[in-house]
């Protein structure tokens, strides 16, 4: 079974031989100084040239570190091609944005369309193209930040957050605009060989938002934004990830349309499958123990998550720079030695 | 209206998040006469204490205590001009920011609020605040507390770096260092050197406080 029929058939609930072990990139970012070093790789020209892009993803695939390739390796691009100012960071540091776009909320009118056809978007679309081409049996993931994530980034969070109850319209046509320029960008990528699709919202945690918000601004458009992709890609396969500590709008996070949920380590298992039985869940090995701990420690956390029933095995977050790659390898490892007997017969 | 009921329609305003309604009671406050400083801490500030209640019980999320903070912000810039200038005191003085190479300020932003609504005067450095900066504030404004917040595993270095240029600098005893965020621990305070590390925002002031009351009986002890 080659890792895009394992993947394929953990979201049909079809058998399998044994959980597959991924990390999509974007926010949930599975490159390390080490990897670049290793490799000779300057992460800035990763950011930027398609080529080097899809170079990077291959390798850090060849190197054992996981079972999927995926880019780009932040959540800056999007943001980019609305307009944001962004510093790409160095081998140490991932890209961030430098400053906001908008002070005020009323501001927020004039969002900026993405163009497909220039900068980082491009890049990162010809970069999965590169890479389908190169591994058809490989799943190729493309990453998207949220619309709540990409709100917060181009207006500061304050005053959306206070925004949110007072001036409600402004904000649902604010992230209207975000998630129509998103369904663009994550249709483009599925067009260019993209079999999975990652949407990662940090900022709409349900820890920051409360469960009658998150419904109202974080689930509406998380589900605009699945459904506008799956219309003319059905095939597509559609993860969401959200930070932080979900517990109290697990009911809530039920409702998101997507084929697998991605959650933080912060939330356990048991407390996801009594609000979302069915669902494809993926997660969740520490990030701070893939960084801060040892091989052996990282394969015990896996063998946990396994154990307990995790669908799709992957870090809980985004890999810290400074990880150690036998950690990260160990991910792998781990779940190939203890993931044989738990999968649907 | 009597003092107590006006003093309890501004709270009840800064809990319902309504700042119109925590203005009109504030001027009606002042207009009846009554002191500047009472109407913060009798109204606003009970208020506020009873926001981060339904925010360390899960009623309140991190909307509603900004909001809240706005509308207690609108009834302070009212008093403001009204306060006599003798009561500054005794006040707590607190340096926070997001270390450098980090821009989550969330957590930040709301122990800034809860800080505030204790009482204390805080300086907000920010996001992506160079280490030395930190310290250049705190001995420029007499601080008691140097806040840092972070939710990076690659910038908790800088967290010790502060504990040690404030050593190279014969600073320490003169700060109290306060660290939170994601991967922060309390091994990890204990670990660089800093005095307190707190979960969330509710503890961290309240924590604050406890160690303020420590220094006073210290202090007093000394002088003894």
């Amino acid at each position: 079974m080659n890792s895009l029929e394992r993947i394929r058939a953990t979201i049909k609930k079809e058998e399998h031989d044994r959980p597959i072990c991924i990390c999509p990139g974007g926010m949930m970012n599975y490159i390390t100084t080490e990897l670049l070093e290793k490799g000779g790789f300057n992460f800035r020209d990763a950011h930027v040239d398609a080529k080097t892009m899809a170079d990077l993803s291959e390798y850090a695939w060849k190197e054992g570190c996981f079972e999927n390739m995926g880019v780009p390796f932040c959540m800056t691009v999007e943001l980019e091609g609305m307009g944001s100012k962004i510093d790409l960071g160095d081998n140490k540091r991932e890209p961030r944005v430098v400053e906001y776009i908008y002070k005020k909320i009323e501001e927020t009118t004039d969002v900026k369309r993405i163009d497909l056809s220039e900068g980082r978007v491009f890049a990162v679309l010809k970069a999965i193209s590169i890479l389908k081409e190169r591994h058809s049996d490989v799943p190729v993931v493309g990453n998207l930040t949220g619309p709540v994530s990409i709100a917060t980034s181009l207006i500061d969070s304050t005053p959306f957050y206070v925004a949110l109850r007072k001036k409600g319209d402004i904000c649902h046509e604010f992230l209207r605009k975000i998630t129509d320029e998103l369904i663009k960008f994550g249709s483009a990528m599925a067009d260019s060989g993209a079999d999975v699709i990652m949407i990662a919202d940090p900022s709409a945690t349900g820890e920051i938002l409360g469960p009658k918000y998150f419904k109202e601004f974080a689930v509406k458009y998380l589900n605009d934004l699945v459904e506008g992709i799956k219309k003319n890609h059905p095939d597509v396969i559609v993860i969401v990830h959200i930070c932080g500590q979900m517990t109290p709008v697990l009911a809530e996070a039920n409702e998101i349309n997507s084929d697998a949920f991605s959650f933080d380590a912060i939330v356990g298992l048991k407390d996801i499958r009594k609000n979302m039985q069915d669902k494809i869940i993926m997660g969740n090995v520490s990030t701070y123990a893939i960084e801060g701990q040892d091989e052996e420690k990282v394969k015990q956390m896996t063998k946990l998550c396994i154990t307990q029933g995790m669908d799709i095995i992957s870090p809980a977050c985004g890999l810290g720079m400074g990880s150690p790659l036998k950690n990260v390898q160990a991910v792998l490892t781990g779940t190939k030695e203890y993931g044989g007997e738990s999968c649907l017969k | 209206m009597d003092t107590k009921e006006l003093y309890e329609k501004i709270a009840e305003g800064v809990v319902e998040m309504e700042e119109d309604t925590v203005v009109e009671y504030c001027q009606k406050a002042l207009d009846e006469g009554l002191d500047a400083a009472d109407i913060i801490r009798e109204g606003l500030i009970k208020g506020m204490d009873e926001v981060s209640r339904l925010y360390e019980t899960g009623e309140y999320f991190l909307p509603e205590v900004l909001t809240a903070s706005y509308a207690l912000n609108e009834g302070v810039n009212l008093l403001k001009p009204h306060l006599k200038k003798e009561v500054a005191t005794t006040l707590v003085k607190v340096v926070i920011g997001v270390v450098e190479g980090d821009t989550h300020d969330i957590g930040k932003n709301l122990v800034k609020i809860m800080c505030e609504s204790a009482g204390f005067e805080v300086y907000d450095m920010g996001r992506d605040v160079p280490i030395d900066d930190f310290i250049d504030k705190a001995v420029e404004v007499d601080a008691d507390f140097i806040c840092l917040s972070t939710l990076m595993t690659t910038t908790m270095q800088g967290m010790k770096d502060v504990v040690e240029h404030l050593k190279e600098r014969g600073l320490r005893d003169r700060f109290k260092v306060m660290i939170g965020g994601g991967p922060v621990s309390q091994k990890f305070c204990d670990e660089i050197g800093a005095d307190g590390y707190s979960a969330d925002a509710a503890s961290c002031v309240r924590k604050m406080k406890e160690m303020m009351a420590e220094k006073a009986w210290n202090s007093r002890n000394q002088k003894r």
